[in-house]
């Protein structure tokens, strides 16, 4: 092993440790490693600019166009509004509806974006049932990242391992949202009896929700229909993309096309909507993985993680599944993604094991792994913190108390899943 | 008085200002105002230094909690009580949260024509005027500017 290798690994994972304890933003410190990886001619600049996955960060800015656009409509908020009222004051009701649309909306967006439309009505419903906010704000946290497993574009793991793979959108749906369904309402049923004693709503609100107009949260009617019309496209363009073999990166930039030319709004301030610092991040992130391919790294965690398994199918999915989500629920999943998806292609050359079912537990382990701390996830952060700002400081223990075993539960699940549909 | 001095801000200034001190609370400010009638204080440390400027939007936006500032549309769908309950829950925060801190001040010595464009630049209504040790002695607003010109113009 030459110096190189050393150099590189320890350039790695001081720029990983750097991430993880938070001190300096997590773009700046990525791009910097990533920097130095190239300035030390570990890679090429060309070999750098060749790792970087354009796929997905192409169906990321894509993705990130159109809703920005689209949020402005109301019609997220128009859907919640329109369950409550169907709930008719009954808070168990409202709380099993606007959970599941927290799922059904992150498996469709990405869950950060999901959690900052579904908050403020989560908190102006919990007023109005004069209950407590945080049991929907714990629901929205465990839920966002449950829903966002589903799909290819629910949550960011998932783009990468989608882009990475060559997986396709409904392939994702088949062998995911089947224990994502699963997982959310097992998850849901232990929240409400969890929270039986504080889904009480007060006798007066039935009568105030009867009263909600759910119109009132529409903000722009045309924009509305524009918005579903492009999210439609997009959407056929995803199921369909199997056969017509579109990249992921062409609908979701096309449709972001489609939606700036339907709504002729002046491009400036919707493109600096882009969270252009997750973008870049990213870039980061993919230069300094191929660093440490390119020194041969990473095949030696996979040969390492075989010799531990024995190369047995069962022992190594299973390590991949655990141990994707407890560094998941320490870490950023992104990173620990990236990362992964390398190593996950390694270990299927050298084994001669199928992928798929690798692919599955990464993205399992990851994104339900998310929800065991209150750091595990991006969605986690956002709600803790709109929760301190609004008087309802959510505590790391109290996150984890009904958490962590929820969170163990989806697990044990997910592992009953895999095996009967995949090592049997 | 020169014709020149006759134009500076010293000489067209309110020399009585109402300010509140950086260490006050929501309902300090809110007395404040009532009491002096005004919509706009100063913000002085405990040597009169100017630390910042208040307005009554400052209170009004940081009644409105971020997640109907962020939506709202949603505004339609809260609660009534929610207009009270906000209120007690934030009677008793500093200042120094919601205050603008970006402050425009000028030297009491400086033209008229400095505060128009100080004025005019900013699109703000007052500026807080201080001396040469930067401490608070009295603010200058569009309606002194306006009698300055009118004076200008032989107009009463």
């Amino acid at each position: 092993m030459g110096i190189s290798f050393w150099i590189t690994l320890i350039v790695f994972v001081v720029t990983y440790a750097i991430i993880i304890s938070e001190k300096v933003h997590r773009t700046v410190i990525a791009m910097a490693g990533a920097g130095l990886m190239v300035l030390l001619g570990i890679v090429t600049q060309v070999k750098a600019i060749e790792g970087i996955d354009f796929n997905t960060l192409g169906l990321l800015i894509g993705m990130m166009i159109i809703v920005g656009i689209a949020k402005h409509s109301g019609m997220f908020q128009y859907v919640a509004i329109w369950a409550t009222k169907v709930g008719k004051g009954n808070p168990t009701k409202i709380y099993i509806l606007l959970l599941s649309i927290i799922a059904v909306f992150s498996a469709l967006l990405d869950n950060v974006t999901t959690v900052l439309l579904m908050v403020p009505v989560t908190f102006v419903v919990a007023h109005n049932l004069k209950v407590n906010p945080k049991p929907f704000l714990i629901g929205a946290i465990l839920l966002s990242n449950i829903g966002g497993t589903a799909t290819l574009i629910g949550d960011p793991p998932n783009i990468l391992i989608g882009s990475a793979s060559g997986l396709t959108f409904n392939d994702f749906i088949v062998n995911l949202a089947p224990i994502s369904v699963l997982i959310s309402i097992v998850t849901i049923a232990l929240l409400i009896f969890i929270y039986r004693k504080q889904l009480v709503a007060a006798p007066e609100s039935a009568a105030i929700i009867a009263k909600f107009n759910p119109k009132d949260a529409i903000s722009d009617v045309k924009l509305l229909k524009k918005s579903l019309f492009v999210l439609a496209i997009v959407l056929v363009g995803f199921f369909t993309h199997g056969t017509t073999h579109l990249e992921g990166a062409t609908i979701a930039l096309g449709g972001a096309a489609l939606m700036l030319l339907l709504t002729m709004h002046d491009p400036e301030e919707h493109l600096k909507e882009v969270e252009w610092t997750t973008i870049f991040f990213f870039m980061g992130l993919f230069i300094l993985v191929v660093a440490l391919e390119e020194v041969g790294a990473i095949r030696m965690l996979a040969e390492g993680l075989l010799k531990l398994t024995g190369g047995n199918m069962i022992a190594t999915t299973m390590s991949v599944l655990w141990g994707s989500a407890v560094f998941s629920a320490i870490v950023d999943n992104i990173p620990f993604v990236a990362t992964m998806i390398p190593l996950i292609k390694d270990l299927g050359a050298i084994s001669g094991l199928p992928l798929a079912p690798l692919w599955w537990v990464l993205a399992l382990g990851a994104d339900i792994g998310g929800n065991a701390t209150l750091v595990g996830a991006s969605a986690n952060v956002v709600v803790s913190g709109i929760a301190g700002r609004e008087g309802h400081k959510i505590g790391f223990g109290e996150y984890m108390k009904i958490a962590l075993p929820l969170t163990f539960i989806g697990l044990v699940m997910c592992s009953i899943y895999v095996f009967f549909r995949y090592l049997v | 008085m020169t014709e020149q001095e006759k134009y500076l801000v010293r000489n067209n200034m309110q020399n009585v200002v109402t300010s509140v001190n950086i260490n006050a609370t929501f309902s300090e400010a809110l007395q404040k105002m009532v009491d002096g009638r005004t919509n706009g204080l100063v913000v002085v440390d405990d040597e009169n230094y100017v630390k910042g400027i208040l307005s009554s939007i400052d209170l009004i936006s940081y009644l409105v909690p971020d997640y109907l500032e962020e939506d709202k549309h949603l505004a339609a769908f809260e609660v009534a009580e929610e207009f009270t309950t906000r209120i007690k829950e934030i009677e008793n925060e500093p200042i120094t949260k919601f205050m603008t801190k970006d402050v425009h001040t000028i030297k009491e010595d400086r033209t008229l024509m400095e505060a128009a464009t100080i004025l005019s630049e900013f699109k703000i209504r007052q500026i807080p005027v201080v001396n040469e040790e930067e401490k608070l002695v009295g603010y200058i607003n569009r309606t002194d500017i306006k009698k300055a010109i009118a004076h200008v113009l032989g107009i009463h």
